[in-house]
């Protein structure tokens, strides 16, 4: 019986009653999944902003409705890829240096449990989000065809107080479950890929740094270039 | 005897006598001649009323008795009478008759006879030259501007030529016209010599489209002419008047209060004064920019203006451009300008939240408390 409790606070209990057993995709899948769908359902809550940012088009709500779906597909898939299987890839490469032993489906089957700090963080992000969402004001682009209008809706938008707000919250919540889920990781690799504390912790804590500055730089560098400037 | 004697004497006498005075009568009247003629005019205009003087002058040691003085002519009308009173014209002395004429006539040279009967001594016969000619002046603009513009003082420039023979005089020159203000409102330029000419200004300011009409009144001896030539004004617009353009125009929205800013340029060739920007009705100004001073703005010079303004069910606002010219005259220009559309955010307070610090504060202690346990319990 899976003890989630354990896996939130004592991580290095949990996977030590992990070993010796076959790895089971089964539960980190359902928690990767639900990260899925947390990430679509906040991915087509933002993408009503287009909806609106388009609605002075002749034929707008179709392109709003294109662009929600697109969005929570994307967001779906690529919550699966990149935090997932993408994650466990680094981790599974990074830790070849330190000649870690055990199969990519042990690290996959680690790194997807150490997801449930990440979809709480998205669960609480994406209430946050529809806080938000009613104080962001959207401009209303009238030709699609005007690719400076576009460009420079894009711009309002993101640079508009509730929006750049709202960036730098979920930015923040985000780095600390993402710290939480890190803190896991360095277990779950660890038990994974027989590595010493050590080396686990540099497998893990290497690409999670690098995430987090590249976070940070998007946040408060990247609104000027979704802008453009 | 004696008495017969003495009629006889006396009839004979008178019959010597006679021949004898009638031959000085006629040797005193031929030293009777015309010095000078003068015309008024000097050169008449068809039907023109004018006045012929003749003066003679008795260069003899003899008065000379003169029994009628005339003028006649089949064409040229001799509107006096003749001097029918016998007259006598002492030694040396001059003498002037006056004749009024007028000249039904076209064109041309005429010669009518002054004509001076003598007692006893026949008569004097001078043909005057009078000249005919029906050259009125001349009136031309010379310069004016190429379009008027309605409650535009513009100027307008007149030349006044005289290509006859004689000079005119009393010319007076002045403009007329259906909705038309001219200014001076005549002017008076009096004698026009030969082949001589005049300019006149004149500031017209039109206030609709029709005829202006510049008169020429003149005198050509007692006659009264006038002259009138036509110019047609439609109004439109001036090519060279203030042209305020608005350029680089942004809105920037605040809450229900947008902010246009931009730049007002001067595109046209005439000074732009009091240059005043606002919204137009469609749209409600507001504080603090309800109307733009820019003041004056030279050909080609720039401003930048900000008006605020709030819009309720629009999506256009209309910008109003005012200006005078320099008589004062008011433009306005109106410039419709999109209004990026914006679907308004709800206000917030634009503090950051407290509840979001608190939830990212706890999360922060959570996590950070978790950590630290699963780390400590190793």
């Amino acid at each position: 019986m899976i003890n989630l409790l354990d896996l939130l606070v004592h991580p290095e209990r949990f996977f030590s009653a992990l070993e010796g057993k076959e790895p089971d995709l089964k539960i980190p899948a359902a928690i990767a999944l639900a990260g899925a769908v947390v990430a679509a359902v906040a991915g087509y809550a933002q993408s009503s902003l287009f909806s609106e940012m388009f609605s002075g088009m002749g034929g707008g709500a179709g392109v709003g409705a294109f662009i929600g779906i697109m969005a929570a597909v994307g967001a779906f898939f690529g919550f699966l890829v990149i935090w997932w299987v993408l994650m466990a890839g680094v981790f599974h490469v990074i830790s070849m240096m330190f000649k870690g032993s055990g199969n990519f489906t042990r690290t996959l089957a680690n790194t997807g449990y150490g997801l449930l700090p990440t979809l709480i963080g998205s669960v609480i992000t994406t209430l946050i989000l529809y806080t938000y969402l009613p104080r962001i004001a959207v401009p209303v682009i009238r030709n699609l065809q005007d690719a400076a209008a576009v460009q420079k809706a894009m711009q309002e938008m993101m640079l508009d107080p509730a929006m750049k707000e709202f960036t730098q919250v979920s930015m923040a919540i985000s780095i600390l479950f993402l710290v939480w889920s890190a803190n896991i990781w360095i277990f779950g690799v660890r038990q994974a890929r027989g590595l010493t504390l050590k080396q686990a912790c540099i497998t893990v804590i290497v690409p999670v740094t690098i995430f987090i500055l590249y976070m940070m730089y998007v946040t408060f560098s990247g609104f000027s270039m979704l802008g453009g400037a | 005897m004696n008495h017969r004697c003495v009629l006889f004497v006396i009839i004979a006498a008178m019959v010597a006598i006679i021949p004898v005075s009638a031959v000085e009568q006629q040797t005193a009247a031929a030293q009777v001649m015309v010095t000078n003629v003068t015309l008024d005019p000097l050169v008449f205009m068809t039907d023109d009323t004018g006045t012929v003087t003749v003066e003679v002058i008795n260069n003899g040691a003899q008065s000379v008795a003169i029994s009628r003085v005339t003028m006649y002519d089949e064409k040229i009308r001799v509107q006096s009478r003749a001097y029918d009173t016998t007259m006598y014209l002492g030694a040396g002395n001059r003498m002037t008759f006056t004749f009024t004429v007028s000249a039904p006539v076209p064109d041309g040279i005429y010669y009518p006879v002054f004509s001076m009967d003598f007692r006893d001594a026949g008569y004097l016969r001078y043909p005057v030259k009078l000249q005919v000619q029906d050259k009125p002046l001349k009136v031309s603009i010379l310069s004016k501007p190429d379009v008027f513009t309605g409650g535009k003082k513009e100027q307008v420039e007149v030349l006044v030529g005289n290509p006859r023979d004689n000079g005119v005089s009393g010319v007076i020159v002045y403009p007329t016209g259906e909705g038309i203000d001219a200014s001076p409102s005549s002017i008076f330029i009096g004698m026009i010599a030969p082949d001589q000419s005049q300019k006149v200004n004149f500031s017209i300011t039109p206030r609709q489209s029709t005829t202006l009409e510049i008169h020429v009144d003149y005198m050509n001896g007692i006659n009264s002419h006038a002259e009138v030539i036509r110019l047609p004004i439609d109004l439109g617009k001036s090519k060279i008047r203030a042209e305020p353009i608005l350029s680089n125009i942004q809105i920037e929205r605040s809450g229900n209060t947008y902010s246009l800013t931009g730049d007002v340029n001067n595109a046209g060739l005439e000074v732009a004064n009091a240059v005043v920007i606002t919204t137009g009705d469609s749209v409600v100004p507001v504080d603090p920019y309800r109307k733009y001073v820019v003041g004056t703005l030279q050909p080609d010079d720039f401003s930048a203006f900000e008006v605020t303004f709030t819009a309720e069910g629009t999506d256009r606002v209309p910008v109003e451009v005012s200006y005078k010219d320099n008589d004062g005259n008011l433009y306005t220009t109106t410039t419709t300008i999109d209004i990026p559309l914006t679907k308004p955010g709800a206000q917030g307070t634009g503090e950051f939240p407290i509840v979001i610090i608190a939830v990212i504060l706890v999360c922060a202690a959570v996590i950070g408390g978790i950590v630290w346990y699963s780390w400590r319990k190793r």
